[in-house]
């Protein structure tokens, strides 16, 4: 029933294709034996003996071997299981056509399948690969249909051992990146002028020929310090802590580069040791990588404070330049100089307007202005004074009146006497205080005059009066 | 050092770096321009800037174009300090004709 469907109807998903059987069936009945499609529908019988019959079933449905392939390919192009796939195997066959592209076989104990790698892909060749070699390829699935072949069209390959090589580093980075080694705020700031330079690479090669010109052509006099060491093979990682920690030990520089040139994975692999980057991650003077090109990311690079592409741009990052730092320190200097100018400036002219102000000038003047008024006020005081002063006397005599007017002796001038009882006695106010014969002082305003009672004569009317 | 303004950042052992002298100068033209500080304290932080720009100046020329190799020795273990010598082909520029180049573009 499936082989009924048309092309293009593609699209049903890895189930429907896990559901066919894996091989080709091998031709066994006889209908099918015919090698004619499109049979199901219609009974193995139909074909078997009529002559117009069997040309009824062929029409229309005979593909050309073109439209088959079509159809394979569609099939298998549209199957996500084969597009990215990552295949081990043995590579056999293996040649480098003319035109570039890489064509090889890939086998193993059950089953093969052609490769090609275009030459556009060549990047993606990471590592010695040949006959017996063992790999791994990472590509897509598709059908070659002059060829009528079904290939792996291979973007990356390498070979086997590398891709442990590489799965053995990640392992690496994410223990050291879970211990917190390539953290950020681990980075330290690079000096802007370092007393002196510390290298760790081979002392021979172009690496450290690179660094020194470099170093030289931006700041001629700066003061190197290289530590030699071994940055591939066996005793690459020991030789490359070794030169770290000497230089950290030396005291002698400021920050450190740890590099060395271009290289095969395999010749970079102590930038991936453990205990390099432990050594990088834990020394105390700035380290900046460089290894490699461009595109070698070690776990050196992400221990250090700063990663370089090349030890020469490791040199530009770390050594300043010497005509830049003089520009710099020249402008400052300016500065600095026309900053005490103009406040000097600024001085004076507020000196200068002082001295031209009036009061300065003629200090007199506000002198007499004072004392004008200082007499002014004067004057006024005094009349104040007068004044309150004859207000007061006024008061005073109004008063001193009234009290006149009160006063017992003008009483006494207008004739009155007052009676007092015996010499310096008490007034006396009423006659009833008074007893015949009694001795009494008779006060008139002009003296007094001792007398004695003879008669008494109250008035009747006006009663008591104390 | 001026004892009116302090710089935190100097080591009290040893005079500042080159960047920590180029800061404080920085800092000290900035307050000046700012115009807001008396006669007497201008001139004070010039004095500082002046000596910060010394300090400068030395660093910038204690250099002395040093190409070493640091090593151990062999049956002591102690480090050394030895004059470095590349191999290969071809020269190095010295660092002296390095210097008239930079002397003269800079």
């Amino acid at each position: 029933m499936a082989w009924g469907r048309e092309a293009g109807e593609g699209t049903e998903g890895v189930q429907s294709w896990a559901r066919r059987p894996a091989v080709p069936a091998a031709p066994g009945t006889g209908a099918r034996g015919a090698g004619v499609a499109g049979t199901g529908a219609m009974g193995t019988g139909a074909l078997g003996t009529s002559a117009l019959g069997a040309g009824a079933a062929l029409a229309g449905r005979v593909l050309s071997v073109a439209d088959l392939t079509r159809r394979v390919r569609a099939r298998v192009e549209s199957d996500p299981g084969l597009a990215r796939v990552l295949v081990k195997g043995e590579v056999s066959a293996f040649r480098r056509h003319t035109s570039g592209h890489l064509y090889f076989t890939l086998k193993d104990e059950v089953a093969q399948i052609r490769c090609v790698m275009f030459r556009s892909r060549a990047g993606g060749l990471r590592g010695p690969v040949g006959d017996g070699v063992s790999v791994i390829a990472f590509g897509s699935v598709g059908v070659y249909e002059a060829g009528g072949q079904y290939q792996l069209y291979v973007e990356v390959l390498f070979p086997a051992g590398l891709g442990e090589l590489y799965a053995a580093v990640e392992r690496l980075r994410r223990k050291l990146e879970a211990e917190g080694l390539f953290d950020p705020a681990r980075k330290r700031p690079l000096p802007l002028l370092p007393r002196r330079v510390g290298v760790v690479t081979s002392p021979v090669g172009a690496a450290i020929r690179d660094v020194i010109t470099v170093s030289r052509r931006r700041f001629p006099k700066i003061d190197l310090l290289v530590a030699p060491a071994q940055v591939q093979g066996e005793q690459a990682p020991r030789s490359l802590i070794r030169a770290i920690e000497d230089l950290q030990a030396s005291g002698l520089v400021d920050v450190i580069i740890v590099g060395r040139g271009g290289g095969s994975p395999e010749e970079l692999a102590a930038f991936n040791d453990e205990g390099v980057v432990r050594a990088i991650a834990a020394c105390r003077v700035p380290v900046v990588s460089a290894v490699g090109h461009e595109t070698d990311v070690t776990l050196a690079d992400l221990a250090a404070d700063r990663r370089a592409p090349t030890p020469s741009a490791a040199a530009e990052l770390v050594v300043p330049l010497y005509s830049q730092l003089q520009a710099d320190l020249r402008a400052a200097s300016h500065r600095l100089a026309q900053g005490l100018v103009r406040r000097v400036r600024l001085a004076r002219e507020r000196l200068e307007l002082l001295t031209r102000s009036p009061v300065l000038r003629r200090p007199e003047a506000l002198l007499q202005q004072r004392r004008q008024r200082v007499d002014e006020l004067s004057l006024r005081l005094a009349a104040a004074i007068r004044g309150v002063l004859r207000d007061r006397r006024a008061q005073a005599e109004g008063l001193a009146g009234r009290l006149d007017a009160l006063s017992p002796l003008a009483t006494l001038g207008r004739g009155y006497a007052a009676v007092l009882e015996g010499p310096g006695g008490a007034l006396v106010r009423s006659v009833r205080a008074l007893r015949p014969g009694q001795r009494v002082q008779v006060v008139l305003s002009d003296g007094s005059a001792s007398a004695r009672v003879e008669e008494v004569h109250p008035d009747v009317a006006q009663g008591d009066r104390a | 050092m001026s004892h009116r303004e302090t710089a935190p950042e100097v080591e009290p052992a040893r005079a500042p770096s080159f960047e920590q002298a180029l800061k404080r100068l920085e800092a000290i033209v900035a307050r000046l321009e700012s115009g807001e500080l008396s006669l007497e304290e201008a001139l004070q932080l010039f004095e500082e800037g002046v000596r910060m720009a010394r300090h400068c100046s030395a660093r910038l020329e204690e250099a002395e174009g040093r190409l070493e190799a640091l090593l151990r020795d062999e049956d002591s273990g102690a480090l050394m300090v030895r004059t470095f010598e590349p191999e290969g082909r071809g020269s190095l520029p010295e660092a002296a004709e390095g210097m008239e180049r930079g002397a003269a573009s800079g």
